[in-house]
């Protein structure tokens, strides 16, 4: 076999292999979308779940007289939003000062915040329902987004990026008198802005999908995030909730947060630190 | 030291806020959690202290056993196929023959986007026994119908396949940054010595990226013992498909037995803390830390 020919075959291969692990990846959400247009009196059974006769937005409308959903979508999206708006800010700021000063102290501080990452949290959920309950953030919103307001991982990433933004860049902006809020403001900030964008994407899709805190510290249906009560449709018309319904509540968690994704992703790219030195 | 605090007060007040929040909200918890293993306590009133009683009632509690096994397969199952599946996208994706790889990147990193909660009622769905189209298409093949979600013997399936298909792909995103960093110069020269594909997978790429595997591993390992979601949302009949963090979390806010959640949850610490100091002593004494 000649090399074209066997480099052809090989081609062929990848491809066929990625196109079907493209179409398992894809399926399941895109026969969830198809589903949630399907009218209730269709069949659902096996072959038949693959065609809707007559699309319609009905499903969505029982989704909203059966749960708040308004309400519930607000709380996913505040909780998202601050949650990582704050966690951006100072896991950079923290991860600016591990990057770019020699404090005393530092290198054990830092190999600190590292192994913090091997204890995980969620084995004290039982006191730390009693916390919050103490800061009366049982309820709250704000419970889901303090604990997490500076996490180890956010510090780590941000670190190893600033790290490689030059030494003099922040030298110079000393010298020109800016204070060390002003230098992670005005140089460090516009720099890092693909790793902010990237480290984003990924806490924002965390935050959206975090189903086992709000499960914990969030008790009445007002203050439910959407995942809290897409959680519950099964069971919220006594075991009888038709499953187009259910699925137009997937399809309302699921597809705002893969558009934000394709979106946020375009944002990713580039980021070079020449332009940056040179002028 | 004062003098260092002032010079430096702004490194100091920059990362303050992460130790004060670790301190609150991680290190007290946990530590708590351990005293309150040694105690009676249903969430009210002041706790009781009974010794080691709730690790002797863990001992002989069938269904803290039945969730630690079960956890012991999810962490297996998807350990071994999560790092499979991840390392094989990884090296097509990264394949020098792929045409249109930004679109196969975008869409093999979907499912990772997906809550497990949400995607975990499609699943319901998918794996009916009567009405599911897995089934469906199973009868094809004349299948007799398989009772995913209700049989013990399979309830598991549709929760690691679940598991399987949306943690794969962050995988897969660290083996592809890993992969990218190998220099072409080794693939060239072994083209030149006439390896195959395979020979260089395994010769070249594997050993390239042995760090980024490992490293893959531990925190997979970690996540594996934490399956929660997956589970609570494809419960199987009974506690059959019951993952260890979800015992905790039923004992401690289902039936309010705190002390005794805390001990599983103290249990499930200590089996990850084990689990790390293997890892890291195998790979100090292959000379690699």
């Amino acid at each position: 076999m000649g090399y074209g020919k066997k480099r052809h075959l090989q081609s062929i291969v990848i491809h066929g292999i990625l196109a079907v692990i493209v179409f398992i990846c894809l399926f399941p959400i895109a026969w969830m979308c198809l589903i949630s247009l399907k009218d209730t009196q269709e069949s659902l059974t096996g072959f038949h779940s693959l065609w809707v006769e007559s699309p319609t937005l009905n499903n969505f409308k029982r989704l909203a007289e059966l749960i708040p959903i308004g309400q519930n979508a607000f709380n996913s999206i505040f909780t998202t939003v601050v949650g990582t708006i704050t966690s951006l800010f100072f896991c950079s700021l923290a991860g600016f000062a591990f990057a770019k000063y020699r404090f005393p102290g530092r290198d054990f501080l830092f190999y600190f915040v590292i192994a913090t990452m091997l204890v995980p949290v969620e084995v004290g959920a039982v006191p730390l329902f009693v916390i919050m309950k103490k800061l009366n953030l049982i309820n709250s919103l704000w419970s889901l987004i303090i604990p997490k307001i500076a996490t180890a991982i956010g510090i780590f990433y941000m670190n190893q990026y600033i790290s490689e933004v030059p030494d003099e860049l922040v030298e110079a902006a000393k010298i020109d008198g800016c204070s060390d809020f002003g230098i992670y403001l005005k140089i460090v900030v516009p720099i890092i802005k693909p790793a902010l964008a990237s480290w984003g994407a990924v806490t924002l899709i965390s935050r959206w999908n975090d189903f086992f805190w709000p499960l914990l510290f969030l008790r009445k249906q007002a203050k439910y995030t959407l995942i809290v009560t897409i959680s519950l449709l099964p069971i919220s018309e006594g075991l009888s909730t038709p499953w187009p319904v259910i699925l137009a509540g997937t399809t309302v968690v699921i597809l705002p947060i893969i558009i934000l994704y394709l979106i946020l992703e375009r944002f990713q790219k580039g980021g070079s630190f020449a332009g940056a030195v040179k002028g | 030291m004062r003098k260092n605090l002032k010079k430096y007060r702004a490194p100091y007040l920059f990362i303050l806020p992460f130790f004060l929040l670790f301190f609150v909200f991680q290190l007290i918890p946990v530590l708590w959690t351990v005293y309150i293993s040694f105690t009676e306590w249903r969430g009210i009133g002041t706790p009781e202290f009974v010794g080691v009683r709730n690790y002797q009632k863990l001992w002989i509690d069938e269904m803290f056993w039945e969730s630690f096994f079960n956890t012991i397969i999810y962490w297996i199952f998807g350990l071994v196929l999560i790092m499979a599946f991840a390392l094989l996208i990884a090296v097509l994706l990264n394949s020098s023959l792929l045409k249109g790889r930004a679109f196969f990147k975008t869409a093999t990193f979907l499912p990772n986007i997906c809550a497990a909660i949400a995607m975990g009622l499609i699943f319901r769905m998918l794996f009916d026994e009567n009405m599911g189209l897995i089934n469906e298409v199973l009868a094809i093949f004349s299948v007799e119908k398989v009772p995913w979600l209700s049989g013990m013997e399979y309830s598991k399936i549709p929760v690691i396949l679940l598991i399987v298909w949306r943690n794969t792909p962050w995988y897969t995103m660290i083996i592809l940054s890993g992969l990218l960093n190998i220099s072409n110069d080794y693939f060239e020269a072994a083209t030149v010595d006439g390896a195959n594909v395979f020979q260089k997978f395994v010769y070249i790429t594997i050993p390239s990226i042995r760090a980024i595997l490992f490293f893959c591993s531990v925190t997979l390992t970690v996540e594996m013992w934490k399956v929660f979601n997956e589970s609570y949302i494809l419960p199987g009949p009974g506690t059959s498909n019951t993952s260890l963090f979800q015992y905790m979390y039923e004992s401690g806010f289902n039936v309010f037995n705190m002390g005794y959640a805390s001990a599983i949850g103290v249990f499930l610490m200590a089996v990850l803390t084990i689990i790390s100091l293997i890892q890291f002593m195998a790979k100090r004494k292959q000379g690699e830390l």
